[in-house]
């Protein structure tokens, strides 16, 4: 790891002065469960000048059930998320995502803040620099991508965004985005829709580089807790998804009257199933129509030549995550 | 950047306050080992990935090779070298040994932490609660069967001991 200098910020106004008096890039660390591994493997082709402690700034550690609907600080972590009673009732999609992101160990450390802002896993991208020299690929400014000649097993099935086809690898980011939440930062309140941004270079939002998450907060659902998350991955602790889906449905007299279906791990961005969720609106969700939402949503899939099994993986994921959210 | 000093903070480690010099971008389990003397905490993967690296700090069990050790001072860490008192080793080392929770032994302090965590939360966990709780260590020898022996054990040594006081 290359040094840098290390801050305790004490309020967030100075967690911003530190960035922004920052001569070379600067990072916020939250439990540093992704920033340790991008430091350590020197990932970055500017080292980062300093890195920002934002655990010693009080008061971000809270769960709060309001009347416009759950608040989660930004330090809260993922455990704190999947074991709250008030989310596991009112929001079990996004108690099921915390609970199913990493290991337990890292979401004893790892908050739901940094879950969302993390960085992409593509494995050239995170090749360490120790092992032979770190790969300079487009997503950090260099100029090719190594990922659609070589291994994009793990790739986009969606197509590119400014040449990378590397995905979002967030398991909470799709509960978010089914639950419509807001993200509240040091600047403004930004719609969960607009938050995520593989334009951007590495990162994976549109945050500007000094700008912090300080809130997340998610609207109480309208017609009860009908909300639900599934993930695939190779084993069931420690790995990324290969796929993974949130859903969140509003029946009123047996029909379905509002819906919105996230998948995650098949694009740059999380990614809304729009065509599924329209044609679902007035519909009773039955298997067939969960089934056709599932066909929906992997329409206008463009697999690479090795990543076609995600396509199917897409398709089952959405279908069975609506009908968990009616069991 | 250069000007960057080591500096001296206090780590207090299974109750005792060190003094250590330390980088800012040391890790938790580095400083354990290089400059606490705490060679229990092992390091297998360094990402994260394995937790050989297990510590309880402030009562929960976390990766110490993904955490900085500038951001410690003040907290309760508690490493393998802290559960025996006197000699006397805790019931669930007791188990490890009664049930062959070890092989190799390198996933041992880890697991043994991330048990104490376990039982610490749920004094009575069923098999699937132990298997999801150790979903963090991996054991390379792949152990699991006698592991999770041990802490079905533990627990109930522990939860005898817990009646008889
Ligand atoms: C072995 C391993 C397995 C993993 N498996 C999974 C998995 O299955 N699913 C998954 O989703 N993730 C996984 N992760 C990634 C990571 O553990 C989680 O994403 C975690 O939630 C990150 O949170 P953190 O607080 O540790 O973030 P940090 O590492 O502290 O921060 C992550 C990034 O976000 C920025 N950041 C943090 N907080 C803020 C804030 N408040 N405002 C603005 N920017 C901020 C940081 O600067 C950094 O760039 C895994 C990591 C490892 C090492
Ligand atoms: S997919 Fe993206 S992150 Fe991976 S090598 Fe290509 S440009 Fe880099
Ligand atoms: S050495 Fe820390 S998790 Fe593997
Ligand atoms: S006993 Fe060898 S790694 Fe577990």
């Amino acid at each position: 790891m290359k040094r840098f200098n290390h801050f305790n910020a004490t309020t967030m106004e100075e967690a911003v002065n530190l960035l922004n008096e920052s001569e070379g890039p600067a990072y916020v660390i939250a439990g540093g469960s992704d920033l340790m591994g991008c430091l350590k493997d020197n990932l970055w082709m500017e080292a980062p000048e300093r890195v920002i402690n934002l655990k010693t700034i009080p008061g971000l550690k809270e769960i709060n059930v309001k009347d416009d609907g759950l608040h989660i600080g930004a330090m809260v972590t993922l455990t704190e998320v999947a074991e709250s009673d008030a989310v596991k009732e009112q929001w079990p999609g996004l108690a099921e995502a915390a609970r199913r992101t990493a290991s337990p160990l890292l979401r004893n450390m790892g908050t739901v803040a940094g879950n969302i802002c993390q960085e992409n896993r593509c494995w050239y991208y995170r090749y360490p620099d120790k092992i032979g020299g770190r790969i300079d690929c487009v997503r950090k400014g260099g100029k090719r991508c190594l990922a659609v000649p070589g291994d994009h097993r793990l790739h986009s099935i969606f197509g590119q965004v400014k040449k990378c086809i590397a995905v979002n690898p967030s398991d909470t980011a799709p509960a978010f985005v089914a639950l419509n939440a807001t993200i509240k930062t040091t600047k403004r309140d930004i719609p969960i829709d607009e938050f995520f941004s593989a334009e951007m270079g590495a990162q994976s939002t549109i945050l500007d580089r000094n700008e912090i998450v300080t809130e997340i907060v998610v609207p109480t659902p309208k017609a009860g807790p009908t909300s639900a998350f599934n993930k695939i991955a190779y084993r069931k602790s420690i790995d990324f998804a290969l796929v993974n889906c949130a859903a969140s449905i509003t029946i009123e007299d047996g029909k379905v009257t509002a819906a919105r279906i996230c998948l995650n791990g098949v694009h740059n961005n999380p990614r809304r199933c729009e065509t599924s969720e329209q044609m679902l609106v007035g519909k009773q969700l039955t298997e067939a129509v969960a089934k056709e939402a599932g066909e929906l949503a992997v329409a206008e899939a463009k697999p690479l030549l090795q990543n076609i099994y995600k396509v199917q993986m897409a398709k089952t994921i959405v279908s069975d995550t609506l009908l968990d959210c009616i069991k | 950047m250069n000007d960057n000093p080591k500096r001296l903070i206090q780590l207090t480690v299974n109750g005792e306050i060190q003094t250590v010099p330390v980088e800012s971008h040391w890790t938790l389990s580095k400083v354990l080992r290089n400059d606490c003397g705490h060679t229990g905490t092992k390091e297998a993967c360094d990402e994260g990935a394995c937790g050989a690296c297990t510590v309880l700090i402030d009562g929960l069990a976390v990766p110490a090779c993904m955490i900085l050790a500038v951001e410690q001072e003040g907290k309760d860490i508690e490493t393998i070298e802290g559960l025996s008192v006197d000699g006397k080793l805790h019931p669930i080392q007791e188990a490890w040994l009664e049930e062959y929770g070890s092989q190799c032994g390198f996933c041992s302090p880890g697991m043994i932490m991330t048990t104490k965590y376990l039982l610490s939360k749920n004094p009575n966990p069923t098999d699937d609660e132990i298997k999801e709780a150790i979903g963090g260590n991996l054991c390379i020898c792949s152990n699991y069967e006698h592991i999770i022996n041990a802490v079905r054990s533990a627990a109930q040594k522990m939860s005898k001991e817990q009646t008889h006081v």
